[in-house]
């Protein structure tokens, strides 16, 4: 009986942990452009966007490793280390040249966005950020027109 | 017999828990050494006259050992990686329990955030705090939505999968510990020049939240109720982006307040900072020698402005600093 009680002590223990990591499966936001898939959370690479117009990284507050950002010309890629790798976390969009998978691009009004989008967002001054699984995507608008689009990896730890 | 027998079962049950609890648990001795500065100020001498209290924008920026060798000024950075303004306001309420210094300085980088950022920061900031209200207050109000409580009493909630990623850093440091600042000054001396920047995202909210506001009120008003000069600053960071809109509000808050506030953005010339040399990873913090160039420039503007002592003439508070300066000057090497 004693054997059971400890044996079940020790399975809570670890079960109520376990339980909090517990892997979500909906689908990330994600876009194609220049017959280019652009996926958050991938490992980036110089073969697949090929070599950037400029390049610049920073450390995270605390994290090892470095935030490495490269500029492209319609957009730009920042990753986090992953042990060998870097995986991307923000995707920023630089002008019109790119459109999302939904068909929104920067100059479209917030009516069109929210057209594509629907009103499940989460407004923040004048942006507007729409959110699945631990991905988000970021509308920067000014005067009703969007001004910035940025795909992120919501990062939890 | 019967009672012995199970409050002995008992009492091994509670010690192999808390034998898990603290095995399982995260040291920060050797990794993320950032998680142990928090606890690091419990063991100093509280003399301080200036207490810092902010960001990684403060404890990489800002030498209290320079400060104490240019105009004697005790000072403690109670700084942790994204502290975040409600996180600093605890931070403080806790420091005022031990001592209360002449001067509070508050890193007004925080002010951008809202809402808390990632567990991993909280935890750096809170796992090794001491037990107390505030740190009950910095949990409830920092904990992200898939966080619980439970799990800051009981850390093997949270790491029990390390149980299986153990290293030696977590058998050498299970009982003892070592420290990794001087005065919570955290040194970097690599160089990592500014090669160029992330954009600069457009700014959506020409102000910041109410809460942020409501938090600076409350350390505000802590320091004011203690008969402590509020000084708010704001770091020469490049990046995150520091915009002028942000700096506006800061001002005027300062002037409405009469607080003081120094940007020190707007000084980078007298300071003599060279972006290219004076930083350890692109623009975000100081490296050692960006740090001490910011900390004489600051040093006597501190000491006359306040009117703070200098603790160079105090015998008792002089050899903790001398030997510290030892220490720091045998670990900087020929760095500055």
């Amino acid at each position: 009986m004693k054997k059971v009680l400890i044996l079940g002590i020790i399975c809570f223990i670890f079960l109520v942990g376990c339980g909090q990591e517990a892997a979500k499966n909906e689908e990330k936001y994600s876009f194609s452009y220049n017959n280019m898939e652009f996926v958050l959370s991938e490992i980036f690479t110089r073969e697949k966007f090929g070599t950037e117009l400029e390049y610049s990284e920073v450390a995270s507050c605390a994290f090892e490793g470095l935030d490495k950002t490269f500029k492209y010309e319609h957009y730009e890629i920042s990753t986090y280390p992953d042990g060998e790798n870097d995986r991307i976390y923000s995707i920023y969009l630089l002008d019109d040249a790119v459109t999302t998978k939904e068909g929104v691009k920067i100059t479209d009004d917030v009516s069109k966005m929210k057209e594509a989008y629907g009103n499940s967002y989460q407004e923040q001054g004048t942006s507007y950020i729409y959110k699945k699984d631990d991905t988000s995507l970021t509308f920067y608008t000014s005067n009703d027109l969007v001004i910035g689009i940025e795909y992120s990896v919501v990062m939890d730890n | 017999m019967k009672v012995v027998r199970v409050s002995l079962i008992f009492i091994l049950l509670l010690m192999t828990f808390w034998f898990l609890n603290v095995l399982v648990s995260p040291k920060y001795m050797d990794s993320l050494v950032e998680g142990s500065m928090i606890s690091e100020y419990y063991d100093t001498p509280k003399n301080h006259e200036v207490i810092f209290i902010g960001d990684c924008e403060v404890y990489a920026n800002f030498s209290p050992m320079v400060f104490y060798e240019e105009e004697g000024i005790s000072s403690y950075i109670r700084g942790s990686s994204q502290q975040l303004i409600w996180q600093s306001y605890s931070i403080l309420e806790e420091t005022l329990k031990y001592e209360t210094p002449k001067v509070v300085i508050f890193n007004v980088n925080a002010m951008r955030y809202s809402e808390p950022v990632s567990e991993a920061y909280n935890r750096l900031t809170i796992d090794k705090m001491k037990w107390s209200k505030e740190k009950v207050e910095i949990i409830r109000s920092s904990m992200m939505e898939e966080e619980n409580f439970l799990s800051y009493v009981f850390p093997i909630l949270r790491y029990h999968s390390r149980i299986f990623e153990l290293t030696k850093e977590d058998f050498t440091y299970f009982f003892q510990k070592k420290t990794h600042t001087f005065n919570g000054f955290l040194i970097n001396q690599a160089v990592n020049g500014v090669k160029s920047l992330p954009s600069k995202r457009p700014l959506t909210e020409d102000d910041f939240a109410d809460i942020t506001y409501q938090y600076l009120d409350k350390i505000r008003l802590l320091c004011e109720e203690k008969g402590i000069e509020l000084v708010l600053i704001k770091a020469p960071s490049l990046y995150p982006y520091w915009y002028s809109e942000y700096d506006e509000k800061i001002k005027e808050y300062a002037s409405k307040y009469q607080l003081d506030y120094y940007n020190f953005l707007e000084n980078i010339l007298e300071i003599n900072l060279d972006y290219s040399t004076d930083t350890y990873d692109g623009g975000l913090h100081l490296n050692l020698q960006g740090a001490t160039k910011l900390s004489k420039y600051f040093a006597p503007i501190l000491k006359e402005k306040y009117s703070l002592t200098d603790y160079r003439e105090n015998n008792e508070v002089s050899v903790y600093y001398e030997k510290e300066l030892e220490k720091y000057y045998e670990e900087i090497g020929s760095g500055v």
